[in-house]
């Protein structure tokens, strides 16, 4: 019987892919059990690093490989795992898969499907950091995918690749998988590991940083599914890693297309992609419509003239999670954005002002610049937020809130007119 | 104290949960998913309960419940459906799935049936956007995209009567 038999129903999902790396046993909808995993190549990395590296070896490979951090800021991994080593052990690896941005479901495809890839990942990477405890902190709504991963765990286990002396080495190293309870602030790493501790999700101050006083206070690396899971591909590959993707955003990344497109899903890539020829490989506009607006990085919203910028994490580039979601003519930005400073609103943890209640008031406006009741100076107003919410907020969240607000405010002026003016060709001939 | 919400089995998953984890709070989280999944509804005589068993203060568990959002004090129907509003589900016009469940199951947002046995919530990105617009009835997924007809929901919907 096989795990999909005993745990909640999961649709399927479009993925593709030309470059079979993450993706590579993950375009079915099934799980890959461990048995398969070995059977095509799984858990040879592991072997190696355990083998023929040192701890060392492994973190240097990381860093010449260039890696970033998938989870959205692009952090250098390499440079990451270096900060935690210059603080004493015990230390800890986090994996955050509590993927909740809107429009990206992207590492929940290598959980549910190829969960021992990020298994092996982790342990490789516990090996380099020294650590001999891993949590996976998995958000809520996936209740099947961490059903999988206890699962994939214990098959794990079963064949010594965790646990005490894996592989006959004198490395022990063990994963526990927390699950979380609906809140999309936890997938910031500091408020992940309060959560993690059994506390509200509330981000922490920094300094210091988790890499110097993280989970239970010791030295802590937090990275995303996906990150994690090119870690094998990293040992696998060696110095060949740097002929995938542009040079500076080495290796594969999977970019989540959504909204008015032929086939929404998941594609795997090289980051020199742009996203005019990401929304090509998902089958251009539904319906062979226009782009109107696309919503892409940290939901920053991009305008038909500029798609033609690669996703990666340079300054020219989109960088984020990856996530698309394509607007067509037929939709109205400003609609769009109601949707997104409500769910800004919703999420923000409360912890500072300006992020609390900012969203809130950006929200209200955008209500009633869709009604066609807002004033100028209200519009006004919404630019002054959009500056002074990530001035005064503390985390990634403040950060990023009113992106798409600030973004459209500057890209999409005629459209804030026409609101103005109350003759949004979509929203006022609808009659809604 | 005796436990009316804390069964043996609950209990015994907590017990599980404390060998796992080094802190006491790290058993809140997994507890109150344990007394969700059974009873459907976290209402504060659980959270007493919770509070006596772990020896944590109720102010604190209270806290978890009212900051994590599948964790409210509601009194819920036995299937409790969630439907993604998030924009690209917005775009997929979740709307209209919503008036199509609405319609089927009498249940409406923030409202169980009478029947007692549907609850609908809108909820944010629930991390399906390729199948919009999504919903979940209880912990299973469904592609909002493919439901077509009425026959198609009732398809889904009759499992859970």
């Amino acid at each position: 019987m096989s795990i999909r038999d005993k745990i909640p129903h999961i649709p399927e999902i479009h993925v593709e892919s030309n470059l079979n790396l993450l993706l590579r046993r993950a375009k079915e909808n099934r799980t890959v059990d461990i048995e398969e995993y070995e059977t095509t190549g799984g858990y040879s990395a592991l072997r190696k690093a355990l083998n023929k590296f040192s701890p060392e070896d492994i973190v240097v490979l990381v860093e010449e490989s260039t890696l970033r951090g998938r989870g959205g800021a692009g952090f250098p991994t390499g440079r990451k795992w270096r900060f935690a080593l210059m603080n004493p052990p015990p230390r800890y690896l986090v994996c955050n898969a509590d993927e909740s941005e809107p429009g990206t479901f992207k590492d929940r495809i290598i959980i549910e499907r190829d969960p021992h890839l990020l298994l092996e990942g982790m342990i490789i990477a516990g090996y380099a950091l020294g650590a001999k405890e891993g949590y996976i902190y998995i958000r809520g709504e996936y209740p099947a995918g961490y059903l999988i991963l206890e699962n994939a765990i214990n098959e794990a286990k079963e064949r010594g690749y965790l646990g005490k002396n894996i592989l006959g080495t004198d490395f022990s190293f063990d994963i526990k998988v927390y699950r979380g309870a609906g809140a999309y602030i936890c997938g910031e790493e500091t408020a992940l590991l309060e959560s993690l501790e059994g506390k509200r999700g509330h981000p922490r101050l920094r300094p210091p940083y988790p890499a110097q006083s993280g989970l239970y206070g010791k030295p802590t690396v937090v990275n995303n599914v996906e990150t994690l899971s090119n870690i094998p591909i990293i040992i696998t590959y060696e110095a060949y890693f740097m002929n995938i993707g542009p040079a500076g955003f080495y290796g594969p990344k999977l970019f989540p297309v959504s909204g008015k497109v032929e086939k929404p899903g998941v594609y795997e890539a090289t980051m020199d992609i742009t996203l005019r020829e990401l929304i090509e490989m998902a089958g251009g506009v539904k319906g062979g419509k226009q782009v109107k607006a696309v919503f892409a990085g940290a939901l920053g919203i991009y305008r038909e003239d500029e798609l033609d910028m690669p996703m990666d994490y340079s300054p020219k580039g989109f960088g984020g999670t990856g996530t698309t979601i394509v607007l067509d003519e037929d939709d109205c930005v400003i609609d769009a954005l109601l949707v997104v400073t409500q769910f800004f609103h919703h999420e923000s943890c409360g912890k500072c002002t300006p992020c609390r209640v900012g969203t809130y008031e950006q929200h209200q406006i955008l209500k009633k610049l869709k009604e066609g009741k807002a004033t100028k100076e209200e519009v006004n107003y919404l630019k002054h937020l959009s500056q002074n919410i990530p001035a005064n907020s503390i985390c990634g969240l403040g950060f990023s809130a009113p992106n798409a607000v600030s973004d459209a405010l500057k890209k999409f002026s005629e459209e804030i007119e026409a609101h103005l003016k109350g003759e949004c060709p979509v929203c006022f001939n609808r009659g809604d | 104290m005796k436990y009316k919400y804390l069964t043996e089995d609950i209990i015994q998953k907590i017990e599980e949960c404390r060998g796992r984890f080094p802190l006491k709070e790290q058993c809140i989280i997994p507890a109150l998913h344990h007394i969700l999944d059974k009873h459907r509804d976290i209402v504060p005589e659980a959270v007493i309960e919770l509070s006596d068993y772990l020896k944590v203060p109720v102010s604190h568990i209270e806290g978890i419940v009212t900051f994590y959002d599948m964790f409210r004090h509601r009194k819920n129907a036995k299937n409790h459906i969630r439907i993604c509003r998030n924009l690209p589900c917005h775009l997929a016009n979740f709307h209209s799935l919503l008036e199509k469940i609405k319609e089927k199951t009498g249940a409406d947002v923030g409202r169980s049936s009478s029947d007692g046995l549907w609850y609908i919530e809108l909820v944010e990105c629930i991390g399906s956007c390729g199948i919009a617009p999504a919903f979940l009835v209880n912990d299973d997924l469904y592609d909002g995209s493919k439901i077509k007809t009425e026959e198609d929901l009732e398809k889904i919907l009759s499992k859970y009567r």
